[in-house]
């Protein structure tokens, strides 16, 4: 815990930071901020490793109600996580800040968010929790809005970030608020000794209230909307922050209020969490495949990922309500190891998205192409990440892959009907949404990185800063690791699991570095299947220089016996995902857009053809705007009640104080 | 489950690793040599001789390597990824054997993503070239993947609801525990989503014509144009072979009768032997369906793989309710 | 396993894969030859049950439905068909792809809710009610989403099918004079069709009842 305050006092002192002069303002920050995610990574990790649960108050910085801090293992992991894609964030942002992100308001919110990201998941109270999640909220609305802020996608962005994630906060309040109520206390240990003697229906809509906030902030169609508009207006290192850091805590949230405070709850809770998971990941897995901007790409796969770990999280508390704790803690393990393994590779990719970004000046994946040679350290990265996210084995998105089909099938043992059917939802959901995010990184990969420049702004690329290599690398670095020896961290992953949801505390996983389910029949070794898979490359290797002609040239690459082919004759990344689109096609509804000008002598010969394509967010539109259009009507018609008139105003305060006259009688 | 193995044991497993994979080396390519054949002669031709391809990649190792100019260093690596991809997931798949080397993590999602990466490999590389072929052709190759997932996923399900684990040497010594599995209907209807996917994954007739010369046309041809001399020698038999698993895990997984569970020398012969039958069989029919079928038009591909789906499906359901 | 069980479960299990197939299907010719092969596969279920219950009644109906489901009613379809020279269904009102999962949705339900069948009398034969139920949903989502007319006369008899296959499970046989008179209906139905399907074809030229759209004097 000292490790834990030390950290947080260090990340405000960041935000101090920024009454140094303005060359001085971001390394000096961001240093800080680099020390301060050590440190609670550090406190984070001893805390997992030793088990032990240990509280902090406060009284002094909120008035009333005080500061109530609570480290135990489920905290302890999601801290671990944000706390290393901070670290890795703020040493990219020495590299990366320039100009507006400079200014002092930048870099107190960005110390500030950082800290706010810390402070979350050790709250222990709906005080402390509101506190860090407005905190957290406004500094990222700031950041989000200091790149660009003349630009009308980003002022758009920030509007319905704001509204949604304002929304999601009074939710948040709202459920929480029902619970302190009928607990005598707004401390979580008061909420977590009433919630048994708290009725049933109670509990289930503070649940709901709880989820709507929380599954809002994870990305979880149809609450998601503001996730894509968001992540791509944002600088690169905030970004990755809110997709590897920020989106988790959603999922923090419904473990810690659904499984600790109200004790697993009723059935349908999670089978609704479940659903949720399952339309996340096939509506983000597909939408990714139809999307040509990168980072936009990058956000709807987190909203994919996000939606496996609701199918694993939703997996568990069903499971448990139904009496199979082991196969619930295999299901939890596996949806936490996937957060942890997903904040690394997603960071990474961001980082690297951002990386392309500033070297090309246009994150279109139409206009890139050709980066592997000028940019070749982040494009190897990048490589590494998307690997991750595709599941290929060595790395660690196939460990955490591996082990969420292995929790949901073992689950199947189960005599509960609907959790059997739901279980095989999440199944078909996983194999459908694997393929897609397949399709989509290597567009990404191929397109945005490989082939030959589109346009003289890829061309013209050049590597980016050492400290954003670092920082990328740093990223990587885990997406090998936890991939080949995941039994490293699958003991701390099980101790949070267990403080999460009051499982047993066997682990699911045998100690050893690879995965050796005990009590289930299953394992896999990673390390020995990466041994294995570099003596085959070794071996064939070898036999071909034996046995093979050694010659080689370079020549250019057949066209069907044309002559010259331009860069502009490659697929685009619209092209690449235009198969899908047509398969999907009712569900994606793209807008397509043909126009043929004709020469001016005659009808018969084209001078030039546009084709235009565009996949709208489908519940955006479908949703949201009619939904909107509705308050806009709303609001027009109320606009009647308001002629100017000053005795109208007079009256409507007169009729509503003997409204309220009347009620109090 | 932890395995304690000993020295004996480790070695012997490499061996039948070492011997599955020489096999498949020589046999896939003789497989597809096969499988022109049955075609030629079903439709009034003599046709190559069997061993063809073999004599086909002898030939390509002694040609020069040619890159494409506008490639990166991604290019010259992908032809080693697929082979080497392949080359592990046959290592360690019970094709001959339930206990070759790294038999612990023989897990069919294992064997499944190895051959993803293959694919992943190829596309990339496709795209790499810098061509409108080899994008064109990593777009449809990665598109009838990622639809075939599903059919694939909830198959593999369907197999280990039953056998109580997705390890491919526990589903198989299960089957020959238990016989009557292999009559079930759920198996038979994991055995026809299966065959659906290895069609689609494999990039055979009605999916996906090898012999065509139509660049328009190609799917998988269309991502190795670029490929000469060793690599495309590298590329060609990890096609091969991957065709070659597939259907081998398909005859093990159905009909495990014949596989070897003990170390003895004797018992490898009758397991070599007995996948060399099995596998002839399978490819036959394979050759007899491809004279028959016309290809799909591409967007007719989806409604082959949403059967397969239904039909996995249908054996999930089916097991659930015999139960 | 005994034998009696397995054959059990591999025909109820065929006639629903036909069933899924006849909306897999595009040609109007191939979903008539998957019919007769569902109608064989019914009649093998009650010819099994007959056999296992040593029931002489059952066989007859086992024979009966061999051959009104598996013979005759295919035969007079294809005469239908032999009218009409345009033989693939080439806009379903909802495509192949989406109807095939749309099957898969609905067999996982028709498992949802016949599992209180079940628990009423949880014999082996019984368990494969769900089997049933799913092929009753699927003719019924064929009937709906096919324009061809033999298209939605084959998905009334699937639905008919799957009736007879839950009933065959759930009672384990109905006397011959139900099954009789039940599959008169059936033929009944059909042979009206046929003449309606084939004098609309002489009027109007068309068999599709969706250009039937106006009423005529």
């Amino acid at each position: 815990m000292t490790l834990l305050l030390l950290g947080l006092a260090l990340g405000a002192l960041a935000a101090a930071a920024a009454a140094l002069p303005v060359h001085l303002r971001v390394p000096v920050s961001c240093l800080l901020v680099a020390g301060a995610c050590v440190l609670a990574f550090l406190g984070a990790v001893a805390e997992l490793r030793s088990g032990h649960v240990s509280t902090a108050h406060t009284a002094a910085l909120l008035p009333m109600n005080g500061i109530e801090l609570r480290l135990d293992p489920l905290a302890a992991l999601f801290i671990a996580t944000t706390a290393f894609v901070g670290f890795a964030a703020a040493i990219y942002s020495i590299g990366y800040a320039h100009g507006p992100l400079r200014s002092r308001t930048a870099v107190v919110s960005f110390a500030l968010f950082v800290t706010s990201l810390l402070c979350v998941p050790a709250a222990s109270s709906v005080a402390t929790l509101l506190f860090a999640w407005e905190m957290m909220a406004v500094t990222s609305l700031l950041l989000l809005l200091a790149e660009h802020r003349r630009r009308a996608q980003a002022l758009d962005a920030a509007r319905w970030y704001g509204a949604m994630t304002q929304a999601g906060a009074a939710a948040i309040l709202l459920g929480l608020l029902l619970l302190a109520a009928h607990s005598g206390g707004q401390d979580f240990t008061a909420i977590r000794a009433h919630a048994p003697s708290i009725s049933i229906p109670i509990r289930s809509i503070a649940f709901v209230l709880v989820l709507l906030g929380f599954a809002s902030k994870a990305g979880a169609v149809p609450l998601h909307v503001w996730l894509p508009r968001a992540h791509p207006e944002a600088p690169s290192p905030v970004s990755a922050l809110m997709s590897g850091a920020m989106v988790s805590l959603g999922i923090y949230g419904i473990i810690r209020v659904g499984g600790d405070l109200l004790d697993g709850g009723v059935l349908w809770w999670w089978l609704v969490v479940l659903a949720l998971g399952v339309v996340s990941a096939l509506y983000g897995a597909l939408h990714a495949t139809a999307s040509s901007d990168l980072k936009r790409l990058l956000a709807y796969s987190t909203i994919d990922s996000m939606g496996l770990v609701l199918i694993g999280v939703g997996a568990a508390g069903a499971l448990r309500t139904t009496g199979h704790p082991h196969a619930a803690t295999l299901s939890m393990v596996a949806a936490l190891f996937f957060v942890v393994a997903h904040a690394s590779f997603k960071g990474c990719l961001f980082l690297a998205a951002g990386a392309a970004e500033r070297a090309t000046g246009t994150r279109d994946l139409d206009r890139l192409g050709g980066l592997a040679r000028p940019m070749a350290a982040t494009t190897v990265l990048f490589c590494v990440a998307a690997l991750a996210v595709i599941a290929l084995p060595p790395f660690s998105g196939f460990a955490g892959e591996w082990l969420l089909l292995q929790g949901l099938l073992h689950g199947f043992s189960d005599t509960s009907t609907a959790t059997v059917i739901a279980l095989l939802v999440g199944v078909v959901a996983l194999a459908l949404a694997a393929g897609l995010t397949a399709v989509a990184f290597v567009k990404a990969l191929g397109i945005g990185f490989l082939g030959r420049p589109r346009t003289q702004g890829a061309a013209e690329a050049r590597e980016v800063a050492p400290t954003m290599r670092l920082a990328m690398g740093i990223l990587a670095l885990p997406c090998l690791l936890l991939g080949l020896v995941p039994g490293l961290v699958i003991p701390m992953v099980a101790r949070a699991a267990n403080a999460g949801f009051a499982l047993p505390s066997a682990s699911p996983v045998v100690p050893g570095a690879g995965l050796d389910l005990s009590g289930f029949n299953g394992a896999i070794e990673p390390a020995l299947l990466a041994i294995a898979i570099v003596a085959g490359l070794g071996a064939i290797w070898m036999t071909l220089r034996v046995v093979a002609n050694r010659a080689t040239r370079r020549a250019e690459a057949w066209g069907s016996g044309r002559e010259v082919q331009t860069a502009r004759m490659q697929y685009t990344a619209t092209a690449f995902g235009e198969p899908l689109q047509r398969v999907f096609t009712d569900v994606l509804r793209p807008d397509n857009d043909l126009e043929v000008t004709h020469a001016a002598e005659s009808r018969f010969y084209t001078q030039a053809v546009t084709y235009s394509n565009r996949v709208d967010d489908a519940v955006e539109r479908s949703l949201y705007r009619p939904v909107i259009s509705a308050l806009a009507w709303w609001g027009t018609v109320a606009r009647r009640a308001q002629n100017g008139s000053v005795h109208r105003y007079l009256a409507f305060s007169f009729v509503a104080l003997v409204i309220v006259l009347v009620v109090l009688a | 489950m932890t395995a304690t193995v000993s020295t004996v044991h480790v070695w012997s497993g490499i061996a039948i690793s070492v011997v599955q994979v020489i096999a498949l080396v020589l046999g896939a390519p003789l497989a597809l040599g096969l499988m022109a054949k049955v075609r030629a002669r079903v439709e009034g031709r003599v046709g190559a001789p069997i061993r063809q391809p073999l004599l086909d990649l002898r030939k390509l190792l002694t040609k020069e390597r040619v890159h494409a100019e506008h490639a990166s260093a991604a290019l010259p690596i992908v032809p080693f990824v697929v082979a080497a991809s392949v080359v592990v997931a046959v290592a360690i798949s019970p094709l001959i054997s339930t206990s070759p080397a790294l038999s612990e993590s023989a897990d069919l999602l294992v064997v499944v993503s190895l051959l993803l990466a293959g694919s992943v490999a190829l596309a990339i590389g496709g795209l790499d070239t810098g061509t409108a072929f080899g994008g064109m052709g990593a777009s449809r190759a990665m598109t009838i993947g990622a639809l075939a997932e599903p059919a694939l996923l909830v198959a593999v399900v369907a197999l280990a609801i039953q056998a109580g684990s997705t390890n491919l040497p526990a589903i198989v010594a299960g089957t020959l525990a238990h016989p009557a599995w292999a009559a079930s209907p759920e198996r038979l209807l994991a055995l026809g989503a299966l065959s659906i996917v290895v069609l689609a994954e494999t990039g055979r007739l009605p999916v996906d014509n090898p012999s065509t010369h139509l660049e328009l046309t190609m799917i998988h041809e269309a991502m190795v144009l670029e490929y000469a001399g060793p690599d495309l020698a590298l590329v060609t038999v990890g096609q091969a072979m991957r065709l070659g698993l597939l259907v081998a895990l398909i005859a093990n997984l159905f009909f495990p009768w014949g596989v070897a569970t003990s170390f003895s020398p004797a018992a490898i012969a009758i397991g070599l032997v007995a996948l060399g039958l099995k596998v002839t069989v399978i490819v036959v029919v394979i050759a007899l369906v491809e004279v028959r079928t016309a290809k799909l038009r591409l967007f007719r591909v989806p409604e082959l793989l949403a059967g397969g789906f239904v039909l996995a499906v249908l054996a999930v359901v089916t097991g659930l309710v015999t139960r | 396993m005994t034998l009696y069980l397995e054959v059990l479960e591999i025909a109820a299990g065929a006639v629903l894969v036909c069933a899924v197939v006849t909306l897999w299907r595009r040609d109007v010719r191939a979903i008539v030859t998957i019919l007769a092969v569902q109608g064989v596969c019914l009649g093998i279920v009650a010819g099994d049950l007959a056999i296992h219950q040593r029931d002489l009644a059952l066989g007859a109906t086992a024979l009966l439905v061999l051959a009104a489901k598996g013979l005759v009613v295919p035969l007079l379809l294809r005469r239908v068909l032999r009218k009409d020279p345009r033989s693939r269904e080439t806009t379903p009102l909802v495509n192949i792809p989406a109807s095939l999962v749309a099957a898969a949705a609905l067999i996982v339900l028709s498992y949802v809710v016949s599992s209180k069948i079940i628990a009423l009398d949880p014999s082996p034969a019984t368990r494969l009610v769900p089997l049933g139920v799913a092929t009753v949903l699927v003719g019924y989502f064929l009937l709906v989403t096919r324009q061809r007319t033999v298209s939605q006369i084959v998905g009334l008899l699937v639905v008919d099918n799957g009736i007879a296959l839950v009933t065959f499970l759930v009672t384990s046989g109905v006397p011959l004079i139900v099954e009789l008179g039940a599959s008169l209906d059936v033929l009944l139905v059909v042979v009206v069709l046929q003449v309606l399907a084939t004098s609309l074809g002489s009027r109007f030229g068309s068999f599709e009842l969706d250009e039937l759209t106006e009423l005529h004097d």
